[in-house]
């Protein structure tokens, strides 16, 4: 009896422990607190910027992909550089125009049951649609990053530095800040509303005070700015390029990409604040002032030796899986998901090495899709993944881990072009500023290879269209394409692009004069994803585009 | 024997203190003395069945308070004159009152009525089914025709009243969904607490249980219950109880069975054979001037088909025979599956020790060509020794070990793939090289790929080892006091190897550039190749112990009360470590064989853990007035490493029950009622029970990922929220069980009647959700929604027929019950489905899981019931008619009309669900059982279907429908494409729309078997049993739902939410089984 009762009580005992066994420690991550040091605030300021900005979302989808295929891809196939079968996330309606009027007249209408971009638009942009809603992808990675930026900026005030504490302070600071502006300049080139996000991670809040695009570009403006005064108070240079050199994932130390110089990130700097002045302002409603400060940005912006801010995959897609180019791509006989708009390559010139080098044709009939899913995105041609090989020319697509670059902020190109348009209006389209624009635009167009023979315009009008072509080209895929269309004022319902090759009708009959009349929003909703969440607060700016 | 002891004593411990021997044998000697001087009766009690011996009756000698309890053979002795009445009684059989005698034996026959079962769970301590206050169910498995895939939860289906039990995927190894009350928790699922014997079982699948191991299952699904195992028993629980080795002689038991199965396909899912692409005067399908051409080197059509479905002049009536050609897909894929099922089991009892060794062998192979097996091996063995006089010692032990080859899971990827194939692709042929194509260009379809392309490239390898090993130590004292402790681990590691070959000299692959794997992020023909490896660990532990002390007033204290009570005492603990571990390696070698450590790049993806402790006192408190009422109350009160951040605080959980058995009164017994309702019990009961958060759900990490060869921090999508609270469910029921006494003669001469109704409400239910994306970060767990479920549940026991050649009962299973969302805290939730493009939406005052879609319209001036105007303007209504399959459509362009809006689909769940099953038996040689099941006001989402209309793949599309030509006003006939495509694009492309929402009801003879015991017929001396038993499973279901099987469901198994979504699901199979069961 005694025995039994003894071993009743010891096998009782042995499993009665104290509480403290119920202190189960969450070992899957480190806590916060392991970002409080040097090390920590730089690590987290790069996986964060990186990651969170451009990778890791709540909905995802393999088919349009991650920021730089999808969220970018979207202004691409707004921009008419590609079209898209595929429904996923409607992004074979976002780019759908309202109406194609073919070389004999007759009219393609868009055939989805909701059949303007407009009432697309409005009826997706709900919150149980979850990710299905296109808008929400951009706004949700670029806050983000914003969010993120903040958490930077508090932690390296606070953090504690082996060295150099200034300068490595200032140069986080500057990282943060950029990263913010550049967010901010995203979210107000697109979205009609935003707010202005100062919160850090921890704090998990945020304010329903809604302010206009204008004002959100004046935020991101302000971040550029405190950047480059973060960059004035770096006083050791060694600091800077050992924090840089840590900031940068050193795969993306490579081709344009690497530890720049402070003078280098100042001119990085000035190319995006030209940038959001240009994006932003139909071209017919650009004031002088706004052309003279774009001179004077991108006189100050990025040369053609300059890094710059650059995306590589690598073997484990850490950052990148596909890029938008890497989509269109295919080796063989298929197409990839996202089909190369006619209208893209209508505007290559005769025998520009860009198009030599990188667009392959399809076989007749291939690239004829299903016709009640757009009526303009049929198309002879797709990308050759890694190129034709061509010594010096530009390739568009290569999925190869670590192959291929593409640029994520401001580029010479972009710089270059700017500063043409610019020269063209400050210049009142004399003699003197077409021969120094084109000069500009041979100058990109030798940057990415294009052996053309040096640009002639002989009017405005000619300069303008060189113009217009060599931003098409040289711009493609890096999620700009959007914006010119925008502010060359040819997707409001009302306007048109006149001229167009279109593989109209089952057979993929070739019409080179059709008139497509897009009928795009020029800037989106706030995304009902945030608004179900954090509702306008009284006195907000309006959240929908009055359009 | 006197003398003996004495011997003994002085030969053995002579050295030892010989005071301590004199007391002993002082003691023996007083003892041995009042054994001389009391009259000692003796006898055996066994089951009059089959003669086997019954433990544990008790024995009564009348008039005194001396009792006995039989031993484990069936034997008793109790002080008693010769002669004295005894009353024999024990739970489940009819009670007898005899002379007492040296050879009392008694037979006891077994009590028929349902309403005499005992059962455990739930109450802790064994008592009958008369003197319970809630609801429990019981299965005797023992007797059963086994499923073909020899598992617990199969057999199950339809067995349970108030639970829905649905086989909702036809593949090999697949598990079902259980709801048994309601939706309690949208993150935690439906899945009810496991348990074997009193102990909890986590970590092994339900349905990789041998059927064979168990001889019982009880299943008590109410909360009262429930609390008694604390926060994780709120979906209710299911119990199992093991087989036990029975006195006699060594018992082998052989069975075998052979099963044929076949994928059901009730709505006839087929592909169109005729189509609307561009064709020449010939009739082959051309794109342009080109004309379609496959190349055999490449495996790829020359051009794209041509044709625009919404075209008016598009009809599906062209034959596919001229360079295309019709290939049926399913006979092309599908297969003639087979389940083999063996099993030996060799069981008995001999002096202080019983014992059952068994193993069991289920083999089956899929539907699909060439996608692999299942097999699953499970060793059992049960193990009880009395140690001492009423100590026992138990050990159960099951091993299952389960190698799946199933290159497709669930099958829905090759079923899936086939749907989206336009019919003219032939996937069996293959490349000059004798290699399969992967994809053979847009025109076969987008979404199209080939399964034998998978096949030849890519095998997987699924390993997996449960233990599941109790431990019981039982004490019971003489009298008051029984202690009982167990102890259960429950391990499973499971080993996945998903192989993906090089593709690089693939001709189609490469010209494709289509290549498959996994991982891979750079997947081109060169980087191919690739071996995942993924580890799963689950280490559960249960330590339970109880100690129950039992006091009769009127045997214990001499009271003239008839009182009974119970106290149980219970400490419960238990433990989770989960882990699990997952590596790629890609970019395979040029040679063969070759393994992951020769991969060129070789990653862990994965590499996490979660533990869960939790602990708990239970102290329950039962008291039974003699057979009249009875009632009891409890508190369960738990810690668990959930709530550690906040202090450790305990959380408490109530619980209490009573019953009035009216008919023992005498107003009753006298009455006249009595003689049709022989029992009458009322009862209600409440209880509360919970669900803690989910490991990480309150902590705040950041994480860390690889960007290059750096470890960086990031931010985690899905931060933890420190102020989660656990959920809590409670329940009240209310219910009556009855007997009835029904006519005199052979039939209908009993039956029973259990109903109950239940109400439940669970608050602080727990779910990611979305925040706004401006705060950095996507969802945070909270405690969004209260929910609020009601229900039936009945069942009707009748014996048909009882005569001395035949017996045949009859029951009837009932269940009804809704859930509705009755509180959302915060904005709106949504959650993610696979219903066209509208998700699941969860709004307070709304049936949980129910759709938003489009409507088509059935009459031209149909209202908008949200503005009480038509859909269609008066003024256009003229443009549309109702056409001659009974949508509305354009007369102009033939396309379908719908709403503009979307509206809510209603409550797709069940309105109620019923089986009924048949047991006849002749004088124990033949039985023929069968069970038909019926589920009532079901609805599916038919994505499959929607799917099948976007490239016209699906064969309505060749159903002409008539609609007027509005320049003529002659109705025309024709397979009007643009009717079926606009159906895909009504609202908008995939969207979700009435149209594919489809009445799910369905009445399905579920099983029908016959057996047959030849030993009894020819009396072969050496055979116990020599029976053969044919059975059918799913042979007949009556359904409107136009999909493969009205019962399948694509949402993750046993979602709260996501259960009306066919979405390629693997149908169930129709079986055939022909078994034999041999017994030695």
């Amino acid at each position: 009896m005694k025995k039994i009762i003894i071993a009743f009580s010891l096998v009782l005992l042995t499993v009665v422990s104290c509480k403290k066994e119920l202190n189960i420690i969450d070992t899957n991550g480190p806590s916060p607190s392991a970002a409080a040091s040097e090390a920590g605030v730089i690590s987290l300021a790069q996986g964060t910027i990186y990651k969170n900005g451009f990778y890791d979302l709540k909905y995802s989808d393999g088919v349009y992909g991650r920021f730089w295929a999808g969220a970018t891809g979207f202004h691409e196939m707004m921009g008419d550089i590609i079209g898209v079968e595929a429904a996923n996330a409607y992004i074979n309606q976002i780019g759908c125009p309202n109406k194609v009027t073919l070389d004999n007249s007759s009219v393609l209408l868009n055939p989805s049951a909701i059949n303007t971009q407009y009432a697309l638009l409005r009826s997706v942009n709900v919150n149980s649609q979850s990710g299905g809603n296109p808008t929400y992808y951009e706004w949700a990675y670029m806050y983000n990053m914003i969010v993120a930026s903040n958490t930077i900026l508090n932690l390296s005030g606070k953090s504690a530095y082996t060295s150099e504490a200034v300068s490595k302070k200032a140069t986080i600071q500057a990282w943060a800040y950029f990263w913010k502006g550049y967010a901010y300049a995203r979210i107000g080139s697109i979205y009609y509303a935003g707010i202005k996000q100062n919160a850090t991670f921890e704090d998990q809040s945020t304010n329903g005070n809604y302010v206009s695009k204008e004002s959100i570009i004046a935020e991101s403006n302000t971040m550029f700015d405190n950047a480059a005064t973060q960059l004035g108070a770096v006083t050791s240079t060694t600091a800077y390029n050992e924090v840089l050199g840590k900031l940068i994932p050193s795969f993306l130390q490579t081709g344009k990409g690497g530890i720049f110089s402070k003078a280098e990130l100042l001119r990085n700097i000035y190319t995006m604040k030209a940038r959001n002045i240009l994006v932003n302002t139909p071209i017919a409603a650009m004031s002088a002032a706004q052309w003279s400060s774009i001179l004077m940005l991108t006189t100050s912006g990025i040369k053609s030796t300059d890094l710059i801010f650059t995306g590589r995959t690598d073997a484990n897609g850490d950052f990148l899986g596909t890029t938008i180019a890497d989509k269109v791509a295919s080796s063989a006989t298929a197409t990839g998901t996202y089909k190369l708009s006619e209208r893209w390559i209508q505007d290559f010139k005769t025998g520009d090495q860009r198009f030599a080098n990188n667009v392959r044709s399809l076989n007749p009939g291939i690239g004829n899709f299903n016709q009640d899913r757009g009526n303009s995105f049929n198309t002879r041609y797709t990308l050759k993944k890694a190129g034709y090989g061509i010594s010096g020319v530009i390739v568009y697509a290569n999925s190869d881990a670590g192959a291929n670059e593409i640029t994520l902020c401001g580029t010479f190109e972009e710089n270059e072009l700017m500063k043409a348009e610019a020269t063209l209006y400050v210049g009142g389209f004399s003699a003197a500023s077409i021969t120094s624009a084109m000069a500009m635009i041979d100058n990109v167009r030798n940057y990415q290879g294009a052996g053309l023979a040096p640009t002639l315009a002989a009017d405005a009008v000619a300069a303008k269209e060189e113009l217009r072509r060599e931003r098409r080209i040289a711009l493609a895929f890096k999620g700009l394409s959007f914006y010119d269309a925008r502010r060359m004022d040819i997707i409001d319902p009302s306007k048109s692009r006149t001229g167009c090759v279109v593989l109209a009708g089952t057979s993929g009959a070739l019409n080179t004069n059709a008139t497509i009349n897009y009928g795009f929003l020029d800037y989106w909703d706030v995304p009902d994803n945030e608004l179900a969440y954090n509702p306008a607060a009284a006195g907000s700016a309006p959240i929908k585009n009055p359009k | 024997m006197l003398f003996f002891l004495f011997t003994f004593a002085n030969i053995h411990l002579n050295k030892i203190n010989m005071l301590k021997i004199k007391v002993i044998l002082a003691i023996l000697c007083v003892s041995l003395f009042s054994l001389v001087t009391q009259a000692q009766v003796k006898g055996k009690v066994t089951d009059a069945k089959d003669g086997s011996p019954i433990s544990g009756a008790s024995i009564n000698v009348k008039g005194k308070r001396t009792y006995a309890i039989s031993n484990s053979d069936g034997t008793f002795e109790v002080k008693a004159d010769q002669g004295a009445a005894l009353e024999i009684s024990y739970v489940g059989f009819n009670s007898q009152t005899v002379k007492g005698s040296s050879n009392t034996d008694v037979a006891l026959t077994q009590d028929s009525k349902s309403l005499s079962e005992i059962v455990v769970t739930g109450v802790g301590v064994a008592t009958s089914k008369k003197k319970i206050a809630f609801a429990v169910e019981s299965v005797n498995l023992s007797n059963q025709v086994k499923v073909a895939t020899g598992d617990v939860a199969q057999q199950l289906v339809g067995q349970i009243a108030g639970a829905q039990i649905s086989s909702t995927n036809g593949s090999p190894g697949a598990p079902l969904n259980i709801v048994l009350r309601g939706i309690n928790s949208i993150q935690g699922g439906t899945l009810p607490l496991i348990m074997i014997d009193g102990v909890e079982v986590r970590a092994t699948d339900f349905n990789s249980l041998d059927v064979n191991a168990y001889e019982r299952v009880e299943v008590v699904q109410g909360a009262a219950a429930a609390t008694l195992y604390g926060a994780q028993g709120a979906n209710g629980v299911i119990q199992l109880f093991s087989k036990k080795g029975k006195p006699g002689k060594p018992l082998i038991e052989i069975s075998s069975s052979v099963t044929s199965n076949e994928l059901l396909n009730i709505g006839g899912v087929s592909k169109s054979r005729f189509h609307a692409f561009a064709t020449n005067a010939n009739n082959e399908v051309i794109n342009g001037s080109n004309l379609l051409t496959f190349d055999p080197t490449n495996l790829e059509y020359s051009a794209n088909v041509a044709y625009s479905a919404l075209s008016v002049t598009s009809f599906a009536n062209k034959a596919y025979d001229k360079n295309l050609q019709f290939y049926d897909h399913y006979k092309m894929f599908f297969q003639k599956g087979y389940a083999f099922n063996n099993s030996v089991t060799i069981s008995g009892s001999k002096d202080k020790m019983d014992y059952l060794l068994s193993a069991s062998n289920n083999k089956q192979n899929s539907n699909f060509k060439n996608n692999g097996d299942y097999q699953r091996s499970n060793l059992t063995s049960n193990l009880g020794i009395e140690l001492a006089k009423n100590l026992t010692l138990r050990s159960s032990t099951q091993l299952v070990y389960t190698k799946n080859t199933l290159n497709d899971a669930t099958g829905r990827g090759v079923l899936y793939s086939l749907n989206n194939t336009r019919p003219f692709a032939n996937y069996d042929q293959k490349d000059l090289d004798g290699n399969y194509g992967a994809y053979f260009g847009n025109a076969v379809g987008v979404n199209s790929y080939n399964p034998n392309y998978v096949n030849q490239y890519s095998s997987t390898l699924d390993n997996k080892v449960d233990v599941v090993q109790n431990f019981n130590l039982n004490y019971k004292f003489r009298k008051y006091l029984e202690l009982d402790t167990k102890y259960g681990i429950n391990f499973q590691q499971q080993n996945v190897i998903y192989r993906y070959e090089d593709q690089e000299l693939n001709k189609n692959a490469v010209s494709q550039d289509y290549f498959i794997g996994n991982y891979n992020p750079n997947t081109s023909g060169n980087t191919t190749g690739e071996i995942d490896n993924i580890n799963y660990r689950t280490t559960f532990q249960n330590f339970l112990t109880t100690a129950t002390l039992r006091t009769d007033f009127e045997k214990d204290f001499g009271l003239k009360i008839p009182i009974k009570t119970s106290t149980q005492v219970a400490f419960d603990y238990r433990k989770n470590n989960f882990r699990q571990f997952y590596a790629y390696g890609y970019d395979a070698p040029i040679f063969t064989p070759w393994n992951a450590s020769q991969a060129g790049v070789y990653k862990v993806v994965a590499d996490r853990g979660t533990s869960f402790v939790t602990y708990g006192t239970l102290i329950n408190q039962r008291f039974d007035y003699s057979d009249i009422a009875g009632a009891s109350v409890g508190v369960r009160r738990d810690f668990s490493s959930l709530s550690y951040v906040e202090g450790g605080k305990a959380q408490s959980f109530p619980r209490g029950d009573a019953y009035v058995n009216i008919s023992n009164f005498n107003f009753w017994k006298g009455g006249k009622i009595n003689d049709v309702v022989n029992y009458f019990k009322i009862r209600a009961a409440y209880g509360e029970a919970g669900g803690q958060p989910g490991f990480g759900q309150r902590d705040i990490l950041l994480g860390a990922a690889n960007l290059g060869p750096n470890n960086v921090f990031t931010f985690p999508i899905t931060p933890g929220n420190k102020n989660v609270q656990i959920e809590v469910s409670k329940e009240t029921e209310l219910g009556f069980d009855m007997g009835l006494k029904l006519l005199s003669g052979k039939w209908l001469k009993n039956g029973s009647i259990s109903f109950t109704q239940w109400d439940r409400k669970s608050d602080n239910v727990l779910y990611n959700v979305d925040v706004a994306p401006s705060l950095g970060y996507g969802s945070a767990p909270q405690n969004a929604y209260g929910l609020g479920s009601n229900g039936i549940q009945a069942s009707l026991n009748l014996n048909v027929l009882t005569s001395k050649k035949f017996a045949w009962d009859f029951t009837t299973n009932f269940s009804k019950q809704t859930s509705k969302i009755t509180k959302v805290t915060g904005a709106e939730v949504v959650i993610t489905s696979a219903a066209g493009s509208t998700n699941y939406v969860l709004r307070e005052g709304e049936k949980i899981g129910q759709l938003y879609g489009y409507i088509i319209l059935k009459a031209v001036d149909q209202i908008n019931p949200k503005t009480g105007q038509p859909f269609i303007d008066k003024a256009n209504q003229g443009n549309f008619e109702v056409a001659s399959n009974g949508w509305v459509v354009n007369k102009t362009t033939k396309r379908p009309a719908n709403s503009a809006d979307k509206f809510s689909f209603g409550d797709p769940n069940p309105k109620f669900n019923m089986s009924f099953i048949n047991t006849i038996s002749f004088k124990n040689f033949a039985t023929f059982s069968m069970q038909l099941d019926w589920i009532y006001g079901s609805h599916l989402y038919n994505q499959t279907k929607s799917w099948m209309y976007r490239d016209g793949i699906s064969s309505n599309y060749a159903n002409p429908i008539t609609i007027t030509n509005p320049t003529t006003n002659q109705p025309e006939t024709q397979a009007y494409t643009a009717f079926y495509r606009g159906i895909y694009q009504a609202g908008s492309n995939n969207g979700t729309k009435d149209y594919f929402y489809e009445n799910a009801s369905f009445l399905r003879l579920r099983n029908i078997s016959a057996s047959f015991d030849l030993a009894k017929f020819t009396k072969l001396a050496f055979f116990k049993k020599t029976q053969l038993v044919l059975s059918g499973r799913n042979l007949i279901t009556k359904t409107k739902y136009t999909g493969y099987d009205p019962e399948v469901s694509s949402g993750s198994s046993n979602s709260s939410f996501d259960r009306a979504v066919d979405h390629n699901t693997i149908p169930n199979t129709r079986s055939y089984t022909v078994g034999f069961n041999i017994s030695l």
